[in-house]
């Protein structure tokens, strides 16, 4: 049969978001794919020359909506390594504590609209429903709904709200009783089953090599994470180990990569526990804005010659920043930022993981990297 | 207490690998020592000339089982020294990941212990600086064949900033429209933020020459 190239996006249920999938498909079958990226390119980077290091934080924000924490906070180890401050500890406990949270509402939102990509519409509702509680107790640290702009350099905005402690741990504990709930719901749904099991094989080895980190390599059965192994917040304070999954002989697939959010949800649903437990001077201590134990002094220019950055473990994988000192205003702004995004690099490792299989599988090879547009194009 | 990379370890691995990168011809390679909040990290910290890149890139993969490239940054110095007019800006990270070995027909995962990885098993983070004279078009050799991953960062380093990389197989816009003027590249300094020289890429079909009031005042 002859060969031809159709073109999935950029308005396709599958893309979750403004991009193209082109597929060269043989009948049924995909033989070539190209992503074509860049439908909501913002120029970040630029805009981020022009701003002075507090106000970019607000922009990394909106990255990504469905994990704006993590990125601010990506970008802030970047900033802090630039100017080198030293964060108080406490502060460090309340970062941990915004950006594990985050990390549940993003694999919520992910596991909510991967449902529905493959047939399973009712665990969206579910997922949603959970993820509203992750929200509300970061609203509670930030103030907003998605956009927290919670990190400062030097720390945190706010301290944990009187009664933060006992909220959070109450939905937590809930959550991790739920997430047996969605356990079920998937493990037990056979439509599920058969359009994961058996697709988008992928090896670490070749993931790596590929740049595709995070949740995605350790679903191969590999347990690299960059919180370990470069560690930065207090996460060497913690008692954790990152998740694992045993995948099978010919790799991860898409429902490896799915259990692997979901263990790693629970591994983060404990970590926030155990943090609000050793936080120092209790979780129930509160410390106006500003204040010392939250807040360190920070300075506000880098020098020219001087440049930050930061692996930092996002909820897909490996972000990171890299600030260059030496903008305008006598070092006030960066020289140059710029941004890693782990999905930029996935995309198109995704796209090639797709060649053999059939076409009704793209949504569910595809779904299961975790795909986010904003950060992509940034 | 939570298992991770041990900070003497990693800083024994990272003098390990300056050390033996140094003497390579045109390679300047020291630990540079950071920090992370409190907790100390160990940076390789390379500074390399343009035409001994490649073979420092095929040293670093092959005898230093660098596995990982992370980020490709461009960074163009109009008001630099001449010698470095541009600069690209690698990070590689080694990440020791092997495939999992099967056994009686069973992946058997691989959960190592990082408080015990030694030798070319320790997780390093390195970031190899490379200048660039005063040119029109600046090139630096493509390492897309050594790390695919190296591959969508060097396509937008192009498309963004404007630095080419020989070698590089499908060169094409990535995060700009398709259409985009052959030599416009965004992030180069000459092209201002907000309504200015908007003209070297639109027609002015949507009223973008109508300059705000406080036109140069703001960035």
């Amino acid at each position: 049969m002859a060969e031809m190239w159709i073109s999935m996006g950029p308005q396709h249920p599958m893309t979750h978001g403004l991009w193209t999938l082109k597929v060269k498909v043989d009948g049924e079958t995909v033989v070539d794919t190209e992503p074509d990226l860049g439908y909501i390119h913002r120029g970040v980077e630029k805009i981020c020359e022009a701003r002075d290091f507090t106000q970019i934080t607000t922009y990394c924000d909106r990255l990504c909506y469905a994990s704006a924490n993590t990125w601010s906070h990506s970008y802030i180890y970047a900033v802090e390594d630039l100017l080198e401050v030293e964060v108080p500890e406490r502060a460090e406990y309340i970062r941990l504590i915004a950006v594990e949270l985050q990390r549940i509402a993003s694999h919520l939102m992910w596991l909510g609209a991967y449902g529905p990509d493959i047939g399973n519409l009712s665990v969206m509702v579910w997922c949603l429903r959970e993820r509203e509680m992750m929200m509300d107790l970061l609203q509670e640290l930030g103030g907003s709904r998605m956009h927290y702009n919670f990190p400062r350099v030097g720390g945190v905005k706010r301290d944990l709200p009187h009664g933060f402690a006992q909220r959070a741990r109450a939905k937590v504990s809930l959550f991790l009783n739920r997430i047996q709930e969605y356990e079920a719901l998937f493990d037990e749904s056979t439509i599920f089953l058969i359009r994961t099991q058996g697709v988008g094989y992928s090896k670490p080895e070749e993931m790596v090599n590929h740049g595709v980190t995070g949740p995605n390599l350790r679903a191969g059965g590999v347990n690299y994470d960059i919180r370990t192994a470069h560690p930065y917040s207090v996460y060497s304070e913690l008692d954790w180990e990152p998740p694992v999954e045993r995948p099978s002989i010919k790799g991860a697939d898409c429902y490896d990569r799915y259990r692997i959010r979901v263990e790693e949800m629970r591994v983060s649903a404990l970590m926030v526990l155990e943090a609000l437990d050793k936080i120092p001077r209790g979780a129930d201590t509160y410390h106006e804005p500003g204040d010392p134990a939250i807040l360190a002094k920070a300075p506000s220019r880098a020098p020219e010659g001087t440049s930050g950055s930061h692996h930092f473990e996002d909820s897909r994988g490996e972000s990171m920043f890299y600030l260059a000192g030496g903008g305008e205003g006598r070092g006030k702004m960066p020289y140059r930022a710029s941004i890693r995004s782990p999905m930029f690099i996935t995309i198109p490792y995704a796209s090639k993981c797709m060649v053999g299989y059939k076409v009704a599988d793209i949504p569910a090879i595809m779904g299961s990297f975790d795909p986010c547009i904003g950060e992509t194009d940034r | 207490m939570g298992r991770v990379v041990s900070t003497s370890n990693q800083k024994a691995a990272a003098e390990a690998m300056a050390s033996a990168l140094s003497s390579m011809d045109g390679v300047d390679a020291e630990v540079s020592e950071r920090k992370s909040g409190t907790s100390p990290r160990n940076i390789v910290s390379i500074d390399c000339s343009s035409e001994n890149w490649r073979a420092l890139a095929e040293c670093m993969r092959v005898e230093h089982d660098v596995d990982y490239c992370s980020m490709v940054t461009g960074i163009h110095w109009p008001e630099g020294s001449p010698d470095k007019n541009w600069e690209v800006v690698y990070h590689f990270m080694r990440m020791g990941v092997t495939d999992p070995p099967v056994i009686d027909g069973m992946v058997q995962p691989i959960v190592k212990d990082p408080t015990t990885l030694e030798g070319k098993e320790v997780p390093l983070e390195i970031e190899v600086r490379i200048a660039l004279p005063e040119t029109r078009d600046p090139k630096v050799a493509s390492v897309q064949d050594i790390w695919v991953g190296a591959d969508w960062n060097e396509k937008e380093t192009w498309d963004l900033v404007g630095i080419d990389f020989e070698g590089h197989v499908g060169m094409r816009r990535v995060l700009q429209p398709h259409e985009t003027p052959v030599g416009f590249h965004p992030l180069q300094k000459q092209h201002k933020l907000r309504y200015h020289d908007f003209e070297e890429m639109y027609d002015d079909v949507q009223g973008f020459l109508r300059k705000p009031s406080d036109a140069g005042k703001i960035k």
